[in-house]
C-alpha cells in the first residue's frame, strides 16, 4: 500500500471513530429491543460500500485536484452515512443540535463534492483522449494494450480490421513495419535497450501518422497501422515517410551509443479475409533485403 | 541407470536458470517472485542447482507472471549460446550449423534439459525434432516455443542471415498466429505430427563468420573436465534413442531395461513418474521412424511393417491408425499435400 492511500484509510478511521466517541459521550445508549435493524444495515452498508469507493480511486489514481474532489465527495458520504447509523444506537437529547447539523451538511456537501470531482473528471477525460487519439478508435479494451509500448495489441488490431472492413468495405489500407535487425540490438545491448527503442519508435510513428489512423504493436518489433479511407497512393506514401522517419531518428541507448536504424514495410488495401491479408504482409517483409533508401516500399 | 530425472539436482542455478531470472529482471520483474516452489533461495542463487521439476516451475512462474504470448519466444532467443562456461564458448566458435546442431545434441543437458532434440534426414532437408525429457502436457507448448526461439535465433545471430527454416507444430493453430510470424517466419504449420524444424541440408555445411574449429576443440576439452561423470541425457531421452537403435528388433521393456542397467519394475517405476509408460514410448519411436521410412525410402506397408517387425501390413497398418489417429495411406496423401504447399 502505497502512502497517501494508508495515510488516507488512518484518516477515515480516526474522524469515524471520533463520531462513535462524540455519540457515546454526549448521548444515551439505546436500549437493543427498539434497534432498528433495517436501518442500521442500510446506513451501515453505505457507509462501508462509500468507504471502499474512496479507497479505489486513491488506490487507482495519481494524486491531484480530481482525485482529491471524488475522494473526499465518497468520505464525506461514508461520514454522513456513518452518523446517521450511530443516530440508531445513541439517542442524543433534543436540546442539541449538533447532530442534526452533522447529519444535514456531511451527506449534501459530499455529493456536492463529488460531483464537482466527477465534472472535472470529465474534463480530464478530453484531454486523456487527445493523448490516446491513434492508439485506439471506436472503443476502448484495457486488456488489449501491450505492457511495453502501451499500443494495442494484435487481438485489438484483428478487431479493427474486420471492424473497419464491415464499415467501409475496400476504402482503408494497412501497413506493417518491422525494424532491421532488431534482435542484434536486443542481443547486443540488452534487452531493456530493446525495450526503450520499441518505446522510442512507437511514439516516432505516432507523431508522423494522421489524427484518424491507429497504430498498434503487431508482435516483436512489427508494428501494424490502419488508415481508415485511404487510397494506394496515399498508403504508399505514408509507408515510405513511415520507412524515413525510423532511417532519421537518432535514438542513443543509455550509454550514448548511437543506434543506426532502418525498416522494411510493406502495405495492402483491405479484404474480407484478414488473417489471410496479415500472413501476406508478414511474407512479403521476410527474406526481402532491406529497402533502399527513397526506394519503393513492398505493395502487396 | 547413468541419466537425469524429473528429480535430479543437475541444473546449475548459474546457468539457464540465470538467464531466466535475468530475462524477468529486463521485463521489470523481480526476480524473487519467481522464486517460490522452485527449490531456489534467494540468497547464493549461482552455488545451488536446480531439479527439472524446479526449471519447469521457474518456466511457470515466468509464464504466469509474463502471460504476453511472447514470453517464450524472448526468453528462447536469450538461451544459446548463452553463458554456460566451456560448452556455450564451444556453441559460439561452431564452423557451421551442422556443428552447432551436433553440439546441442551432444550436450541436451546444459542446454536443453527439458526437450530432447534429435535430427532426422528427409530427402534434401534436415528436421531438427524435439522430445519430451522432463515437460509436463501443460507446458509442452512454452517449452516448444522456447526451445525452436533459441535455436533459430542462435543461428542467425552466428550466422549473420535469417536462415530459410521450416517449423511445425503438434499443435492446433495457436490464438496468436502472430508471435510465430515475426520471432520465426511464415514458413510454419500447425497441427503436425512433429514439433520440428527442418531446413536443407546444405546449410549444414556453410561456414560461419565466428567458426573456428581449434576454439571448439578446447572449449570442448575444457567442457569434457568440467563435466566429467554428470549424466548426459535424461531417462526419457535415454529410453528414445535405445529404442531408435534398436527399433528393427521389437524391443522390449526388459531388454530395454537391461541396456540402462536397471530392472524393469525399476523403469517401469520411472517411466511413470513420468506421466509415461513403455509401450507408448515405443508407439511414439515407431511413428518417428515410419515417417523417416515413407519420406527417405518411399516405403509401402507391407515393407515398413517388415522393417518394424510387424506380422503383416494389416497389423501394421491398425497400429500405426491407433499411434497417429490417421492410416498410412491418408497420411501419405497429408504429407504430400504438405510438401506441394511448401
Amino acid at each position: 500500500m502505497h502512502l497517501p492511500y494508508r495515510h488516507a484509510l488512518i484518516a477515515m478511521f480516526l474522524v469515524a471513530g471520533a463520531c462513535l466517541l462524540l455519540y457515546g459521550s454526549l448521548g444515551q445508549a439505546k436500549p437493543m429491543a427498539i434497534w432498528n435493524w433495517m436501518d442500521i444495515v442500510g446506513e451501515g452498508g453505505t457507509a462501508l460500500m462509500s468507504a471502499l469507493w474512496a479507497l479505489l480511486i486513491l488506490g487507482s489514481r495519481p494524486g491531484g485536484r480530481v482525485t482529491l474532489l471524488l475522494a473526499g465527495g465518497l468520505s464525506a458520504i461514508m461520514l454522513g452515512a456513518w452518523v446517521d447509523c450511530l443516530d440508531e444506537f445513541f439517542s442524543i437529547p433534543d436540546q442539541q443540535l449538533w447532530d442534526n447539523w452533522l447529519e444535514s451538511l456531511l451527506t449534501p456537501g459530499g455529493m456536492l463534492t463529488l460531483t464537482l470531482g466527477l465534472y472535472f473528471w470529465r474534463q480530464e477525460q478530453w484531454s486523456l483522449n487527445e493523448h490516446m487519439q491513434k492508439r485506439e478508435r471506436l472503443f476502448r479494451e484495457h486488456r488489449s494494450f501491450d505492457r511495453i509500448t502501451q499500443l494495442a495489441n494484435a487481438d485489438y488490431l484483428r478487431r479493427q480490421l474486420r471492424l473497419e472492413q464491415e464499415r467501409h468495405p475496400g476504402e482503408s489500407a494497412l501497413i506493417l513495419l518491422d525494424v532491421d535487425d532488431f534482435h542484434l540490438i536486443n542481443r547486443e545491448q540488452g534487452q531493456q535497450e530493446g525495450n526503450r527503442l520499441l518505446q522510442a519508435i512507437s511514439h516516432l510513428l505516432l507523431l508522423n501518422l494522421r489524427p484518424q489512423d491507429l497504430l498498434c504493436r503487431y508482435a516483436g518489433d512489427r508494428y501494424a497501422i490502419l488508415l481508415p479511407a485511404a487510397s494506394a497512393a496515399t498508403a504508399a506514401a505514408i509507408a515510405r515517410q513511415l520507412q524515413q522517419a525510423v532511417r532519421g531518428l537518432a535514438h542513443h541507448t543509455r550509454d550514448g551509443t548511437r543506434l543506426r536504424l532502418s525498416a522494411r514495410v510493406a502495405w495492402a488495401s483491405l479484404e474480407a479475409d484478414t488473417d489471410a491479408l496479415l500472413s501476406r504482409l508478414d511474407r512479403a517483409l521476410e527474406g526481402e533485403p532491406a529497402i533502399p533508401e527513397g526506394g519503393p516500399a513492398v505493395a502487396v | 541407470m547413468h541419466c537425469y530425472q524429473l528429480h535430479s539436482p543437475c541444473i546449475p542455478a548459474a546457468y539457464q536458470p540465470a538467464l531466466t531470472l535475468e530475462f524477468a529482471r529486463n521485463q521489470e520483474l523481480d526476480y524473487r517472485d519467481l522464486l517460490p516452489g522452485t527449490g531456489l533461495t534467494a540468497a547464493d542463487l549461482a552455488a545451488q542447482s536446480l531439479t527439472p521439476a524446479g526449471y519447469l516451475r521457474l518456466l511457470h512462474n515466468l509464464a504466469t507472471a509474463l502471460p504476453d504470448g511472447d514470453t517464450a519466444f524472448l526468453l528462447g532467443q536469450t538461451l544459446l549460446p548463452g553463458h554456460q562456461g566451456p560448452i556455450s564458448h564451444a556453441l559460439l566458435q561452431a564452423r557451421n550449423l551442422g556443428q552447432a546442431l551436433e553440439l546441442l545434441l551432444r550436450y541436451q543437458a546444459w542446454l536443453s534439459p527439458l526437450l530432447a532434440p534429435h535430427l532426422m534426414r528427409q530427402g534434401e532437408q534436415t528436421l531438427l525434432y524435439w522430445t519430451d525429457s522432463c515437460v509436463s502436457a501443460r507446458q509442452r507448448t512454452f517449452l516448444v516455443e522456447m526451445m525452436m526461439a533459441a535455436v533459430s535465433g542462435m543461428a542467425r545471430w552466428l550466422s549473420g542471415q535469417r536462415l530459410p527454416w521450416q517449423y511445425s507444430f503438434n499443435r492446433t493453430r495457436p490464438a496468436h498466429p502472430e508471435q510465430y510470424a515475426v520471432h520465426l517466419g511464415s514458413q510454419v504449420q500447425f497441427n503436425a505430427y512433429l514439433d520440428a524444424m527442418a531446413i536443407a541440408s546444405h546449410w549444414l555445411e556453410q561456414p560461419w563468420p565466428r567458426g573456428s574449429e581449434m576454439g571448439v576443440q578446447m572449449a570442448l576439452a575444457a567442457a569434457e573436465r568440467e563435466i566429467g561423470q554428470q549424466p548426459r541425457r535424461s531417462l526419457l531421452a535415454a529410453v528414445y534413442d535405445y529404442l531408435h537403435e534398436h527399433i528393427r528388433q521389437s524391443p522390449s521393456l526388459e531388454q530395454c531395461s537391461a541396456a540402462l542397467g536397471t530392472s524393469p519394475a525399476t523403469l517401469k517405476r520411472h517411466l511413470a513418474a513420468h506421466d509415461t509408460h513403455f509401450q507408448a514410448e515405443l508407439d511414439q519411436v515407431r511413428t518417428h521412424v515410419t515417417l523417416e521410412l515413407i519420406h527417405n525410402r518411399g516405403y509401402s506397408n507391407e515393407q515398413i511393417a517388415t522393417h518394424l517387425g510387424f506380422h503383416d501390413a494389416n497389423n501394421f497398418r491398425r497400429s500405426f491408425k491407433r499411434w497417429t489417429g490417421l492410416t498410412p495411406s491418408v497420411f501419405r496423401s497429408h504429407l504430400f499435400q504438405l510438401q506441394a504447399s511448401e
